[in-house]
């Protein structure tokens, strides 16, 4: 019961959907439609073990005033703040569309505020960061030690000055050799990349299919 | 300690203050560069020009917050020409966080402190015309109008919701809502996020299923764009197009040439690319925030290619490639 | 007047962030945990509120013909809680099990499709053909050999020895550190573009010193 039917469900669900999708027939359509049904249902849940992980790790830390527990208000206040929101002022999930989807002001107001003044400020700025840590990488790291490292810097430069209008006032060459490199060489390397994923990927469905790889059973109740 | 140690030694946060200055200033002297528009982007652009009223796209606002700067101007300048062109659009999101993106773009379109903006028609808005029996985008327009609304000189004009755009938003396991949505759209989404049933919709009426779906345009900021490829493309041959961040541009270049998508804009320079050709051809009167972040970016692109050059040069020149050790804070 | 204070609040996070760059700051550990506790929170609101009212409580609330199948995923669904009991957390597997075992055979073929025949069949190029321009010829050839080269660089059950392996994985790296440089470019782009998006908020919605 613990492991072996959770694999003969995954056993039996790969397979079964493997053929449906050979079979063009109208149960095998059926099947197939509740189970798109029922997926986006059952993953819904699995939300629950976010908030539970999240609610547990930080309620820890303020019960044992470990190091910037104070923080942790930061994580669990907004947590369950806003889906509270949520439930009593339905309207507001629009995110940020205020009146345009039908929602009144008031209401929006405050998951929008905490969406649009605060959510995407913090991570866009965060992202944004890496643009300071790319320059100074570009400074102190980035050496032509060999003829491969040579190569790399100058396919770098040359996409670089290729993909901004600069360029082609430095050389008119840059856009279209950029482009060139982008298309041909990096094609190359990228698709026998993507092919090496590709043949990874379908390896490692088959064998979590047929139940050689059982990580993912992880140690619950072992 | 030699001139290139000291050089090479050098605080980062002084590289910092470069990089912010020279992502600032260009702000100020515009260089107003042309922006020559590359094939991969062109071939969106024409086949959306190829589409009318009677088709519909899908955008997938499949990215975070984290990539809205590269993301973002995408999208939205798909939403723009869509709805100048009045192709229907079915609005989704890959991730919850996406969804709010999604409605970030509807504001900035129907902003009417903005030069190009359109005015959203609420569902309830144009019920009475509705009720006559009217669906078509003509038709609806006409009865609009003849019910006494005009529009403002900056307006380019109205987006009826359920005619032109129904924003569905997010569930989750996307990659099985693209399959299920094959079936029917309505089956993965009885309403859309304002609570209004897909079934009245006249858009959906008119297409029901992504197979009725004449593309769909993923703005992503991770690899959730493959899966309108793997589950859209090819179970039933829906026509994709990509939207990414530059930094994942490069690998799906492979899905170019193999034709699997019809086109990519790639990070900012294929946003600007896309308002480029908006603006040309008189979709919007001034050019879009990516075509006026490319300045910045051609000053920046120079920086870098300086600092590369002037690292190797002190790595050089120190001869730290041979022997001495570099030493101190790194 | 919302508005304006949302703006000043977004900037002031803005600014807190940039702050680290100089030095690590509280207001950067505040936004940090922030940033974890909304997009979670929205999550749960958003999911909620479109996943679980409208297809599932809704329906069965309702007593929609056929609407009482839906307590199977339902109940598979709450069968993740039970992970936060060890004595029965074991039952968390089946919803697992449920939906990586039919999604991953589902996956399997449009995966097999999208990722390696598609792939396959598109580096069959005709080479060259009549009227074609030079540097696409050159191209095509570039491209066919650096895949082939490439993957040989990667095939390490054989030896890089010899003519054929041991030549191949040699052009393989050289195109390979092509395409990374490709990426390196892009990635200089893709970060520098971030950037430039935060400073027209600074500059534009805040300051309003540039449109």
């Amino acid at each position: 019961m613990k492991r072996s039917v959770p694999l003969a469900i995954v056993m039996v669900g790969g397979i079964l959907f493997m053929i449906q999708y050979f079979i063009p027939h109208q149960h095998s359509q059926t099947l197939f439609d509740y189970y798109t049904e029922w997926a986006p249902i059952v993953g819904a849940f699995a939300l629950v073990l976010g908030v539970g992980s999240l609610t547990r790790l930080h309620s820890h830390k303020i019960k044992r005033k470990a190091k910037n527990w104070q923080y942790s208000y930061a994580v669990l206040i907004p947590l369950f703040g806003i889906p509270f929101f949520a439930l009593i002022m339905p309207q507001s999930l629009g995110g940020g569309m205020m009146e345009s989807m039908g929602g009144d002001r008031l209401t929006q107001g405050v998951f929008d505020f905490a969406y649009m003044n605060i959510q995407v400020p913090i991570q866009a700025t965060m992202f944004s960061l890496l643009a300071f840590y790319i320059a100074s990488a570009a400074f102190r790291a980035f050496r032509a030690k060999s003829a491969l490292a040579t190569v790399l810097l100058f396919a770098a430069i040359v996409v670089m000055l290729g993909q901004v209008p600069i360029g082609e006032l430095i050389g008119k060459w840059f856009p279209k050799v950029g482009l060139w490199i982008l298309r041909y060489p990096n094609l190359g390397a990228k698709r026998a990349i993507g092919l090496g994923v590709g043949f990874g990927v379908l390896a490692t469905q088959l064998k979590i299919i047929f139940g050689v790889e059982r990580n993912w059973l992880g140690g619950a109740g072992e | 300690m030699s001139i290139w140690e000291k050089m090479l030694n050098l605080d980062r946060r002084w590289i910092f203050l470069l990089i912010g200055i020279a992502c600032v200033v260009p702000f100020f002297t515009p260089l107003g560069l042309p922006i020559l528009p590359s094939q991969e982007v062109v071939s969106i652009y024409d086949y959306m020009e190829n589409l009318t009223t009677d088709n519909a796209i899908f955008v997938g606002f499949d990215f975070d917050p984290g990539t809205a700067a590269e993301n973002m101007p995408m999208g939205v300048a798909v939403l723009r020409h869509a709805f100048a062109r009045h192709i229907p659009v079915f609005i989704t999101a890959y991730g919850p966080l996406g969804q709010g993106m999604a409605a970030m773009a509807l504001d900035e379109i129907t902003d009417e402190e903005s030069d190009d903006y359109y005015v959203y028609v609420n569902w309830e808005d144009w019920a009475s015309i509705r009720e006559q029996g009217i669906t078509d985008r003509a038709g609806i327009e006409e009865a609009w109008i003849a019910a006494g609304n005009t529009l403002s000189e900056n307006a380019h004009g109205w987006v009826f919701e359920g005619r032109d755009v129904a924003f569905l938003g997010y569930l989750p396991y996307f990659h099985l809502v693209i399959l299920g949505m094959s079936s029917s759209i309505a089956s993965q989404y009885p309403t859309d996020i304002g609570g209004t049933p897909l079934e009245e919709m006249p858009m959906y009426q008119e297409h029901k299923s992504l197979r009725d779906i004449d593309l769909a345009v993923t703005t992503a900021g991770s690899s959730a764009c493959v899966a309108w490829i793997t589950y859209g493309r090819e179970k039933i041959g829906l026509p994709v197009a990509f939207g990414v961040t530059a930094v994942m541009a490069t690998d799906y270049y492979i899905y170019i040439q193999s034709g699997q998508i019809i086109g990519q804009m790639g990070g900012l320079r294929g946003a600007a690319e896309y308002e480029t050709l908006l603006l040309r051809d008189g979709y919007t009167k001034s050019p879009g925030k990516a075509f006026v972040g490319m300045d910045v970016q051609s000053i920046a692109h120079l920086l870098i290619i300086f600092l590369v050059v002037l690292g190797n040069i002190a790595f050089f020149a120190g001869g730290f490639n041979k022997k001495t050790k570099l030493k101190g804070r790194r | 007047m919302s508005e304006t204070i949302g703006i000043w609040v977004a900037a002031i996070f803005t600014i807190g962030i940039y702050s680290f760059l100089y030095k690590e700051n509280p207001l950067y550990r505040l936004s940090e945990h922030l940033v974890v506790g909304i997009s979670t929170g929205f999550g749960i609101a958003v999911t909620f509120t479109q996943v679980l009212k409208p297809k599932l409580i809704e329906p069965i609330a309702a007593g929609e013909h056929g609407a009482w199948l839906l307590l199977i995923p339902a109940i598979l669904g709450l069968l993740y809680i039970t992970r936060f009991f060890p004595s029965v957390a074991w039952l968390s597997r089946y919803p697992m099990a449920f939906l990586m075992g039919a999604g991953m055979g589902i996956g399997f073929p449009l995966s097999m499709k999208a990722s390696v025949l598609r792939q396959l069949e598109a580096s069959l190029v005709p080479i060259y053909e009549a009227g074609m321009p030079w540097d696409v010829v050159v191209g095509n050839v570039v491209m066919v050999l650096g895949t082939l080269a490439a993957l040989i660089y990667f095939f390490f059950s054989k030896p890089h020895k010899g003519p054929f392996f041991g030549t191949g994985s040699k052009i393989g790296i050289w195109v390979i550190m092509v395409g990374f440089g490709a990426t390196f470019g892009f990635t200089v782009m893709g970060r520098i573009s971030l950037l430039i998006g935060r400073i027209q908020f600074l500059l534009g919605d805040w300051l309003h010193i540039i449109k």
